[in-house]
């Protein structure tokens, strides 16, 4: 309410303003001079905010890749310029795969790089496996008690991993699957669970079940219909949710660095070895954890307020 | 009969799903609970007789010194593998707890052949089968001075009745071998509780008078891992950092969240390259924003490079010590700005998406400026976006982990989810347990908060 009267009263401001260079309220010709150069203000004001918006967007975007540049240029350098002070971005330092290589017969890396890819695959396989079935059944039926299980599907998502993961570990080492990347992945496919049926949900959501039901006009079976319409309209979307699986297991610490004790993944690896490593370590581990969610957040950008705008609702 | 069972079909679909949650969400979560609040080894119970038959009649905690006042065999009911296990049980710990008892025939002391019960202790094995099982052995002689017989008895028991007795040195045949659980009757002296108890929880000194209860079966609820959270030197540092960055970070994170939104809703030219690169620490591990910014702000990072470089300082600037807590707080702080603005940026956008353009071009038309559009239009608009993305955010703030851990150690500064993770290394599963159970009610205590807070204030605009 005091919205609306507040904005009223703003207009008479304005049309007062305005009043004053025509003192009239009739509507005047376009090519009026007072018309036009009102117009003309208002494009220059236009673009001021536009220019300024423009400052705004760049300076933004500088402050979110300077850091991930740094890093980088880290990660790519000899191991001189990575020890070197003051340091200096990648064009002006030499190029060189040093810090890689180093970090790559680091002890224990190439396995955590390798554990970490595999905890991340299963997670991916398991978790679209278990979540679409559920995702299809929330966006294309009705049935009691679909929404009990999308808000605890939600609630789910809401609740720390720290609480999950000390018990499982208990769990895990009671039943003898403590320390296994199947362990891990069980409990990466839980935490990412939720997310991937809401995003499943919302893609099927996206294709009309006209589309479907045309098919099935046209002869073909229910299966097939699915089979030949669904799928191929789907399949993208699932396949970001399942990028998004893979880029979580992949990110995930707490849970890894619990859960695993001789068969770490690269972040629990990289976690327990950050003290006592050298700057090369810590930047080319650095680049190493980044890659994947760049690269995730590339292919997704075109799903990013349908995967998220949904997950938030 | 096919529409049924159509109908059935949803619920196929979503099974694994609930089958999943199940196994790993609902069982650890109620497994932390358990963790947090019960003991499951506090108590030992006492029975009124040497049997695990007998009733309870007292019950002792862990630690408690007794004396023994008596001692007594009682056979296992289970198969020897079990026995044999407890054996070995036993044996880990230090102290012996089975007797091994041998039903035999003999030649008695009055000549008749006597079959009963003896002691392991006094016969010495002959004849053994391929498995080690006793088949045979003679009577040892007694140690020193006493009784030259060895008594015979009607059960594996020194407390059953005599039914012969056989001397020294005769040859008898083993018929059957039992494994008797040594069970000691207890009397804790201060609080004058008695009872019997096997001898796997009881610890015996070399004076064979007194001891100790050493293991424990009855579990009981306890607030004592909360109390051992809370009395942790650590525990009121890791609160009120955990929400002093809560209240530091979360409106600068709105504030530029909004600002991002308003960009990216802005279509610039390029527009989606900036949505990509500000959407970009979205994915980021924090791991792997904790490194960034330690490369930033340590010693020889990006800042002193930079300061350096223009020739503002002579020596490096150390922000990252332990003396320079605060340092550490800022740096914290940003790097949870850098990481965590973006998932609430996308929140905003898909709520601005959702805002009618007429309404704004209307408000244009009637000469409202930006930020009279943006303060009166937008924002009473994104209500609900904002409120999800405070619960999102709140929650997740409670969980910082290895940013803190990548910019203090984990020890200069240290955060809730981070102390959870030191008990657990310390083999504290249980009070490791108590700080989850508090970051969880803590989410869930500020989810509601916010639920709640944001209805009051719309009945309040109501009216």
């Amino acid at each position: 309410m005091s919205d609306k009267s507040e904005l009223s009263s703003q207009s008479e401001i304005s049309e007062l303003d305005k009043s004053s260079n025509t003192d009239s309220n009739e509507l005047l010709p376009l090519d009026h001079p007072s018309v036009v150069a009102a117009h003309k203000r208002m494009k220059r004001r236009a673009n001021r905010g536009r220019r300024f918006t423009y400052v705004a967007a760049i300076a933004i975007a500088l402050w979110i890749v300077i850091p991930i540049f740094f890093v980088f240029s880290m990660a790519f350098t000899t191991e001189d310029a990575v020890r070197a002070y003051p340091k200096g971005f990648l064009p002006f330092i030499p190029f060189s795969t040093d810090t890689m290589r180093f970090f790559l017969n680091f002890d224990g890396v190439l396995a955590g790089l390798v554990n970490s890819l595999l905890v991340a695959l299963i997670t991916l396989v398991l978790s679209t496996i278990i979540a679409v079935p559920a995702g299809y059944a929330i966006s294309r039926y009705v049935f009691p008690g679909r929404d009990f299980f999308r808000i605890s599907v939600l609630a789910v998502r809401a609740f720390p991993v720290v609480v999950l993961s000390i018990p499982l570990a208990v769990l895990f080492i009671r039943t003898g699957l403590f320390d296994s990347i199947w362990s891990l992945s069980l409990m990466h496919t839980a935490l990412v669970m939720p997310t991937t049926i809401l995003v499943v949900a919302s893609v099927f959501a996206s294709v009309p079940y006209e589309l479907e039901e045309a098919g099935q006009v046209f002869g073909a079976t229910p299966l097939q219909s699915f089979r030949y319409i669904v799928v191929p309209l789907v399949l993208p979307g699932i396949a970001a949710s399942g990028l998004f699986s893979f880029v979580l297991s992949w990110n995930e610490v707490f849970a890894a660095s619990v859960l695993t004790l001789d068969n770490k993944t690269l972040p629990a690896l990289v976690l327990t070895s950050l003290s006592n490593s050298p700057p090369a370590f810590q930047f080319a581990g650095g680049f190493f954890l980044m890659v994947p969610s760049i690269i995730f957040t590339f292919f997704i950008r075109k799903y990013l307020f349908n995967m998220w705008g949904q997950v938030a609702k | 009969m096919k529409s049924r069972r159509r109908r059935l079909i949803p619920y196929f679909l979503i099974a694994p799903t609930l089958i999943y949650l199940a196994a790993f969400f609902a069982y650890p979560m109620f497994q932390a609970f358990a963790l947090a609040i019960y003991d499951d080894e506090a108590a030992l119970p006492l029975l009124d007789e040497p049997s695990s038959q007998g009733n309870e009649i007292g019950r002792l905690t862990q630690g408690t010194r007794v004396d023994i006042a008596d001692r007594q065999g009682n056979q296992l009911a289970e198969s020897q593998d079990q026995s044999a296990e407890l054996g070995q049980e036993a044996d880990e710990a230090g102290f012996s707890t089975v007797d091994v008892w041998f039903l035999v025939e003999g030649e008695g002391t009055d000549g008749a052949d006597v079959t009963g019960w003896m002691p392991k202790s006094r016969l010495r094995i002959r004849d053994e089968a391929p498995d080690g099982t006793a088949l045979g052995g003679t009577i040892r002689p007694p140690v020193g001075v006493g009784d030259p017989f060895t008594v015979i008895r009607a059960q594996p028991n020194e407390k059953a009745d005599e039914v012969g007795t056989i001397g020294q040195r005769e040859t008898v045949s083993v018929i059957e071998t039992a494994s008797v659980e040594v069970w000691y009757q207890v009397v804790d002296a201060e609080s004058g509780t008695t009872g019997w108890a096997p001898s796997r929880y009881v610890e015996v000194f070399s004076d064979e008078e007194t001891g100790r209860i050493d293991g424990a079966t009855a579990g009981e609820f306890t607030g004592k891992y909360f109390d051992r959270m809370t009395d942790d030197r650590k525990f009121t540092s890791a609160w009120q950092t955990t929400l002093l960055l809560m209240i530091v970070i979360l409106p600068l994170q709105f504030v530029l969240a909004m600002a991002m939104a308003l960009v990216v809703d802005a279509r610039l030219r390029f527009g989606s390259g900036f949505l990509y690169v500000f959407a970009l620490p979205m994915g980021m591990s924090d791991l792997a924003v904790g490194i960034l910014f330690f490369s930033i702000f340590s010693g020889s990072g990006l800042i002193n490079s930079f300061l350096d470089t223009l020739g503002l300082i002579d020596s490096q600037i150390l922000f990252l010590t332990s003396d320079t807590r605060s340092w550490i707080i800022f740096a914290i702080v940003l790097a949870e700005l850098w990481r965590s603005t973006s998932i609430v940026m996308v929140i905003l956008v898909s709520g601005l998406q959702a805002i009618p353009r007429e309404t704004l071009e209307a408000a244009e038309l009637f000469g409202a400026s930006y930020w009279q559009r943006v303060r009166h239009i937008v924002l009473p608009l994104l209500k609900p976006s904002i409120q999800v993305a405070l619960i999102l955010r709140t929650i997740l703030a409670f969980q910082v982990f290895a940013v803190v851990i990548a910019l203090s150690g984990g020890d200069v500064v240290t955060v809730l989810a981070n102390e959870a993770f030191r008990q657990y290394r310390l083999n504290n599963d249980n009070v490791a347990s108590a700080y989850a159970i508090l970051i969880l009610a803590l989410s869930i205590g500020s989810a509601f908060f916010y639920l709640r807070a944001v209805r009051h204030e719309s009945e309040v605009e109501a009216v």
